[in-house]
């Protein structure tokens, strides 16, 4: 196991050299100028754009300034954004929200997901089954932006149960409709995944021999059946971690929170990449980290599958 | 009805690379042919596959659904909401929204399918060849591939298309449509190359492919004539559902402001410009939102039904 570990933990390290070294090359280095329209409608004079590139390294050879951006990276020093906001500063107000966010999203994806995914599993072709196929289909259907503008008018605009767009504190209840909106991709991904583990666990030996053994069905459910078969669907629970928050910068740019989303969302608005490649980042870490810690986790949680 | 011809003339040009030419006509119940049989039964195929029609015809000849011109616009009907002469209503420009969303299916369909083809070229390929040859080839491209599936999707897009086609850029129509299908293929190829490559990886110690060998076979032969039609059925699948997941994305990146932008007509730019007056106008936005809605549903029902009717494992 903990070779295993190691050896994991390396292979991540060229992954995140190559991924981040496209994030800065795509950024800084493609054609197009990073500084057009900080000056208003005419074009930026010579000596501004000299001094911004001096400012920011762009005169430096690519690899070295690369190399400063691990640098920077490593010790915490994210620089500051154009209008001179330390970044490290703005991450820090936005993560919270962001977290929490994500958090009640997979809450709804485990709860919501997994609950129709047996409901469903243990009584094939039943009516819960049903109708459980045809609403995960629509939800995998609606881009997410559609779910989102389409709660936010019907329950903002139409009822007035919930508030259109979320305060700067945003609270946990201001959260749900938004955590929801996140979520409703993943959670029909999640109740698929796991009617169809259940469907296939149904069938396996242990649980005959359970049953044969005269347990009760809540027993043969609750403790056998589910203890296996949610296996699969924790390790997608958590390698999903990371894909939320990318899905975060379209839900939070809907509803207006002011998380990591939403700064990614007014950064690229405001074609501000002092702000997109560290966010950008940071998003690629956080996602190859959970990515790495669910293969970890799926050994502990399976005892059937050794590492090498 | 000329539905059912489609689908057959189709299922017809995958099974000739599997049929050799000393098959006797009993024996032709080969796996595509099982899946026929399976999918006419299912109601949900002929749905989608209606629906599929509709939207073909829908992208093909807009003008056979309306004879509004959607590039007309009234500005003093702007934002007026659906009325007996225009259906859906009108947006802020006050054009005509149902004719806007009928034009809007080609650019849609035109971006999804283009980028599905262009995954499905690249990831497939290079799924294959590194399956075949193994070694440093196989290193190389699965290295890459994990390297962009480790950009999550709308981040990956989000950062490629921010600095070839920032939000203020204005490039021509076919350039951003080209740039959008370039991006979605470029992000999309990683998982149909691990498809191609776990199908291949699979097929390549058969029996079969071991004779073909044995009987002098080269590689080109053999990929093309013996791998390729056996790891066809998942990359099918998977492409059928990706055309769908990439209208989505085609939208998606057009709400942002860096994808698609006007002068192209499509749903995602009908959705973005008028999603700050949801208050006020919300039907210049939800019909739209409705018809790519309904789109992206008919090829994931269609590459579902498609899917299921191929497993074994459900027979």
């Amino acid at each position: 196991m903990g070779r295993y570990a190691i050896r994991r933990l390396l292979q991540l390290v060229p992954v995140v050299l190559g991924t981040t070294f496209i994030i800065n090359y795509m950024v800084w280095q493609l054609p197009g100028d990073p500084f057009a329209g900080r000056c208003g409608q005419r074009p930026c004079p010579d000596s501004y754009v000299t001094a911004m590139r001096e400012q920011f390294g762009l005169d430096q050879p690519i690899l070295l300034q690369y190399w400063n951006f691990l640098k920077n990276l490593l010790t915490g020093n994210l620089g500051t954004d154009f209008n001179g906001v330390s970044v490290a500063t703005q991450l820090a107000d936005a993560w919270p929200i962001t977290i929490r966010l994500a958090l009640m999203a997979v809450a709804f994806e485990a709860l919501i997901g997994i609950g129709a995914g047996v409901l469903s599993g243990l009584k094939r072709g039943g009516f819960i089954d049903n109708v459980v196929t045809i609403s995960t289909l629509f939800l995998l259907s609606l881009p997410i932006f559609v779910t989102g503008y389409l709660l936010q008018w019907v329950l903002g605009v139409q009822f007035g149960v919930i508030e259109p767009t979320v305060s700067d504190a945003a609270t946990i209840p201001e959260l749900i409709v938004p955590a929801l909106v996140l979520a409703s991709l993943n959670m029909a991904f999640t109740a698929r995944l796991t009617r169809t583990s259940i469907v296939e666990n149904l069938r396996a030996d242990y649980v005959r021999t359970a049953v044969a053994k005269g347990l009760s069905n809540r027993r043969v459910v609750g403790v056998h059946l589910l203890r296996n078969s949610l296996i699969p669907v924790l390790t997608f629970l958590g390698t999903e971690v990371g894909s939320l928050m990318s899905g975060a910068i379209i839900t939070e740019g809907i509803f207006n929170i002011h998380g990591i989303g939403g700064l990614l969302w007014r950064a690229i608005n405001g074609q501000d990449y002092t702000i997109v490649v560290p966010v950008a980042t940071l998003l690629v870490l956080v996602y190859l980290i959970t990515n790495l810690l669910v293969d970890l986790l799926y050994g502990v949680l399976d005892p059937r599958i050794r590492y090498e | 009805m000329s539905d059912p011809t489609v689908t057959q003339d189709l299922i017809k040009g995958a099974d000739e690379p599997t049929a050799s030419p000393v098959a006797v006509k009993d024996s032709r119940r080969s796996l595509w042919r099982d899946t026929w049989d399976i999918l006419k039964r299912r109601k949900i195929f002929w749905i989608s596959l209606v629906m599929l029609i509709l939207f073909l015809a829908m992208a093909a000849f807009p003008s056979l659904f309306t004879h509004k011109d959607p590039e007309y616009a009234t500005l003093a009907k702007s934002m007026e909401g659906p009325s007996s002469e225009a259906w859906f209503g009108y947006d802020l420009q006050g054009r005509d929204v149902f004719a806007r969303a009928v034009y809007g299916a080609r650019t849609s369909i035109v971006v999804g399918v283009l980028a599905t083809l262009a995954t499905v070229l690249i990831g497939g390929l290079t799924g294959v060849l590194a399956a075949y040859f193994g070694r440093w080839l196989d290193a190389i491209v699965s290295r890459v591939g994990e390297m962009l599936l480790g950009l999550p999707y709308v981040l990956g897009a989000i950062i490629i298309l921010g600095t070839i086609a920032p939000a203020q850029s204005n490039p021509g129509k076919v350039m951003i449509m080209a740039v959008v299908i370039i991006v979605l293929a470029l992000l999309g190829w990683p998982i149909l190359m691990r498809i191609a490559r776990s199908a291949v990886i699979q097929a390549k110690h058969q029996d079969y492919v071991q004779a073909a060998r044995a009987l002098g076979a080269g590689p080109m032969r053999i990929i093309f004539r013996h791998l390729l039609p056996n790891s066809l059925a998942p990359i099918l699948v998977y492409a059928t559902i990706t055309i769908g997941s990439f209208i989505g994305a085609e939208a998606t990146l057009s709400l942002l402001g860096i994808g698609l932008r006007s002068p192209v007509i499509s749903w995602g730019i009908a959705i973005a410009d008028h999603a700050s007056y949801i208050r006020t106008a919300p039907h210049a936005m939800f019909f739209p939102a409705a018809f790519l809605s309904l789109c992206v549903l008919t090829f994931v029902m269609l590459g579902e039904a498609v899917r299921d009717a191929l497993d074994p494992k459900l027979r």
